[in-house]
């Protein structure tokens, strides 16, 4: 594209889904005009999606926040920053004084840049005192990052994208890339086209299943069994990498005892997978040369995601499929830096790059480099936090980049936990369903309006450059947390995020070599050593555990948290669609509104029949904890028993309906199986009988 | 292997094209129907170049190179072929291309800037503006297959059509139903690689008052 039309061009990276797509923004007047993916951009290789390109007009929507807001009686009155600093100031003070820092908890952003979230993780453990800090990866990847943790050493991909384009089959479970990673998605149709196989695992028919060579559709919850069943044939029938298993891998023993009760039979019966499509599965993706695995949010938001996802390192691993090109693990990464934020530290229990808040050298490094003594204890999950301020012991907390009280689970929950605190600071872009609780809230910048660094899906740090300011008053989220620290006392001494990136490296081995220039136009995949050696595959010779070793994990399918009974018949899945981005805060103030205007409920036509149900009724959704209503929209995509909606319009509140089910190990929410009742809602009289002789 | 570019020798990897090779030693050769990243398509005839021991001119983005070629960008009758391509192709539209697309700018820079000699029937004007994102001005359509490619091998939407011969060929969304009701997913892909904006942004475009009351342009 010719750059006469417009003022500047910058380079930066998007900030919509994990991918990571790089991008050219033209700017003209102080605004965006246009976007263009950028040709050598590593993850888009000059392609983006409708919300890349299309979707940045709600960077100058009217109702973006322009000053800082402070609660008066039941609404907000603007003040200044000085104010609303001092505000902030005076509460976190008086709170910590009596109450301690614990009583103090704060919430980094998964679309924020590493450096925001990093000064966020630096705010809580040296300005404040405590490990009270999460980020929004808690509720959709946590459980990834714990079982790559627990089963090959580190919590990222194994590999990159490129793998896709060289893998012989591709095995998609719980991911629907189409919709929730677009440009992904279009590299795995045309890897399909050429002849990649793609085995797709999801309840629903998603579109890539259309282009694969089988698809599996267990029961929501199911999916341990259904990786179980795969490894069981794979054991049986020999298709097995046995030098890989005895060279590289231990616990495999005690796994191979686990399989003889997953036969494909035994699998059918729990799952609702035909015997046959299990055994032919298996078969494909063993007898594969290269074959990669990919996940999404339909793995993690199980209460046994974490171990799904241990389950499926199994598989990779008794294939020997990791650690080469074409076969890799590639979870698919919802927001643009889930990634970023987690490695980043800011955790309850780990500093940067998962190193534990009880480890003493770790505490000390970064003791030695901030000046001040830090907590060894582990602070609150987001679970957790919103359990402590309904029992009274969190008394403050600080938001910033995360619409809580529309995105997590049990909304009443939630809403009680916000009216329960003393004092809520809310840093946001818009308004939304959790500024309403807060006391203050501050303007600040989407990813169009500031510098620093996401990491992608590929664990590639990207830098991202500011083409436009923010609007009116609003500040960079950077200079913000920086300043509140200076004036609680605790001066970061970062001039720019890059100084901040510059002491990410200093203090985290994994990430020694990066730096603003050495990131470039393509970014480094971490580890990335002194001399700035990046690692687009890991795992080639060693796995990063202690022992070197992967860890295979005897792991049994058990039932998940909720099931459906006579009174909820039907298990509810959430997701997402193409046209928008999570709560929608962004692509609904966008023209993507004209494509796409509401959630709807997708649910089987004989579902459909038998409920009195026609596409378009307005329907009734009750789960255990709360009902909504919704449009359905009758489709043969998706299995009978099974209903299926997004969750991007607050007016929906889907996340009334989840409960408090969650993921045994990292409390991430189980969105992904809710029992639930659905009944038409009569608007009119379905039938009025005309009234003879009126 | 090694290639001779207008008398400078460049190292390339075999399989490269002579399109290729003449980018690597920084070799203007012009393009109507390439884009880098769709598989070399040799439709326009614009990227014709001279290869000594060859009787006639090559296309350049189709042509492999062999070891010892001579290949000449300037060639006279190569020139001839690619100006008078884009003379027709210009002939045909109702209005010169905006400044700054592809179209333009290849003829410009071939110094195809006079009124065409052929001044006969242009393309009846027929606007598709309905998406929110992507205007159709199919009266800019050169049927060069960028767009259609684009979507095929980049996307995989399988939107885009070309239809008609001759004069009457054309690009179309769907069976001619318009984006919205295609299979279309608003990548925007098409518009990046139009080189006439046939296809392109709607926000970029001046429409007057359809472009004022385009929802959130404002805003």
């Amino acid at each position: 594209m010719s750059t006469e039309r417009f003022d500047h061009e910058v380079t930066t990276t998007c900030g919509y889904c994990g991918v990571g797509c790089r991008l050219e923004a033209h700017a003209a007047g102080g605004r965006i005009a246009s976007i263009s993916p950028a040709l050598d951009g590593p993850a888009n290789e000059g392609h983006t999606c409708l919300k890349g390109r299309f979707a940045h007009q709600f960077t100058r929507s009217r109702d973006r926040l322009t000053s800082p807001l402070i609660r008066e009686g039941d609404g907000f009155r603007v003040a200044s920053w000085e104010e609303a600093y001092a505000r902030i100031v005076r509460e976190l003070t008086r709170i910590k004084r009596d109450h301690g820092p614990n009583a103090i908890a704060g919430l980094a952003s998964s679309r924020a840049t590493n450096e925001d979230c990093y000064a966020m993780a630096r705010l809580m453990r040296a300005a404040i005192g405590t490990n009270n800090i999460d980020n929004c990866s808690r509720v959709c990847h946590s459980p990834t990052s714990f079982a790559l943790r627990k089963s090959l050493g580190l919590s990222g991909a194994t590999g990159s994208f490129t793998d896709i384009d060289h893998a012989d089959v591709a095995l998609l479970i719980g991911v629907n890339p189409t919709q929730g990673h677009p440009v992904v998605g279009a590299r795995i149709k045309q890897a399909a086209l050429r002849g990649c196989k793609l085995i797709t695992i999801d309840p629903r028919r998603i579109e890539l299943s259309d282009y694969g060579v089988l698809h599996l559709a267990p029961r929501p919850g199911t999916n341990a069994a259904v990786v179980l069943g795969l490894s069981h044939v794979v054991h049986r029938d020999g298709l097995l990498d046995d030098r890989f298993i005895t060279e590289r891998t231990t616990g495999y023993a005690e796994f191979e005892t686990l399989l003889d009760s997953y036969g494909p039979a035994a699998v059918q019966e729990i799952t609702g997978i035909p015997a046959a499509d299990i055994e032919r599965a298996a078969h494909i993706y063993g007898e594969a040369g290269a074959a990669s695995l990919l996940w999404g949010l339909g793995v993690t938001e199980h209460k046994y995601g974490s171990e799904v996802v241990q389950l499926l390192c199994n598989l990779a691993m008794m294939t020997g499929n990791i650690g080469r090109p074409g076969a890799a693990l590639l979870p698919l990464r919802g927001q643009n830096n889930v990634q970023g934020s987690s490695d980043m530290g800011a955790l309850p229990d780990t500093y940067t790059a998962y190193r534990s808040v009880a480890d003493e050298a770790t505490a000390r490094s970064f003791e030695e480099a901030w000046e001040v003594p830090l907590s060894r204890e582990k602070g609150y999950t987001i679970p957790q936090m919103f359990d402590a301020a309904i029992a009274g012991d969190l008394k403050a907390m600080y938001v910033f980049g995360e619409d809580i009280a529309q995105t997590d689970p049990d909304t009443a929950h939630v809403a009680a936990a916000l009216e329960n605190l003393e004092f809520l600071v809310c840093q946001e872009i818009f308004e939304n369903e959790t500024t309403r609780y807060a006391d203050v809230i501050l303007p600040a910048s989407s990813f169009l309006e500031k510098c620093g660094t996401f990491t992608n899906a590929e664990r590639r740090f990207q830098k991202v450059e500011a083409p436009i300011d923010p609007p009116g008053g609003a500040k960079t989220d950077f200079e913000i947390i920086t300043t509140v620290s200076r004036m609680l006392g605790h001066d970061m001494g970062w001039a720019s995020p890059w100084d901040a990136l510059d002491e990410i490296a200093r203090l985290t081995p994994e990430y020694a070599g990066v730096s603003r220039d050495r990131l470039g136009r393509k970014g480094l995949q971490w580890p990335v050593a002194a001399d700035g050696t990046d690692s687009p595959t890991l795992y080639e010779h060693e796995f990063a555990t202690a022992d070197g070793l992967g860890h295979f994990a005897a792991l049994p399918y058990k039932a998940p948290g909720d099931a459906p009974d006579d009174e909820f018949p039907l298990v509810l899945v959430t997701g997402r669609v193409l046209q928008h981005y999570n709560a929608g805060t962004m692509t609904r103030r966008t023209g993507n509104i004209e494509l796409v205007d509401g959630d709807l409920l997708e649910i089987h036509p004989d579902d459909a029949s038998r409920l009195w149900i026609t596409n378009g009724d307005l329907v009734s959704l009750r789960s255990r904890v709360g009902r909504t209503e919704l449009r359905a929209h009758v489709t043969d995509r998706i299995e009978p028993g099974h209903v299926f909606t997004s969750f991007h319009f607050p007016e929906t509140r889907t996340n009334l309906l989840v409960g408090q089910s969650a993921d045994v190990n990292t409390a991430c929410p189980e969105y992904k199986v809710v029992a639930v009742d659905v009944r038409p809602v009569s608007e009119q009289p379905a039938f009025t009988p005309d009234l003879a002789g009126v | 292997m090694r290639v001779t570019i207008d008398g400078s020798a460049v190292e390339v990897e075999p399989g490269t094209t002579i399109l290729e090779a003449a980018r690597q030693a920084d070799t203007w050769i012009p393009t109507l129907c390439f884009d880098e990243r769709l598989a070399p398509f040799g439709a326009c005839r614009v990227c014709m170049v001279g290869v000594e021991g060859n009787p006639a001119p090559v296309p350049a983005c189709t042509t492999p190179c062999r070891d010892g070629m001579n290949v000449d960008t300037q060639d006279p009758a190569s020139r001839r072929v690619a100006t008078a391509v884009v003379e027709l192709v210009l002939s045909e539209l109702p209005e010169p291309p905006a400044a700054h697309t592809e179209l333009a700018q290849v003829a410009a820079r071939l110094e195809v800037t006079d009124q065409p000699r052929w001044p006969g029937a242009t393309h009846p004007v027929r606007q598709e503006l309905d998406h929110p994102y992507l205007a159709f001005r199919h009266e800019l359509c050169i049927s060069c297959g960028r767009c259609v490619r684009a979507c095929d091998e980049i996307q995989g939407a399988f939107a885009l059509t070309a239809v008609g011969r001759g004069f009457e060929a054309n690009v179309v969304a769907g069976m001619d139903s318009g984006f919205r009701e295609s299979t279309c997913v608003s990548c925007g892909a098409c518009a990046d690689t139009c080189p006439t904006d046939a296809i392109s942004e709607r926000r970029l475009i001046e429409f007057g008052d359809v472009y004022a009351t385009i929802s959130g342009a404002g805003a």
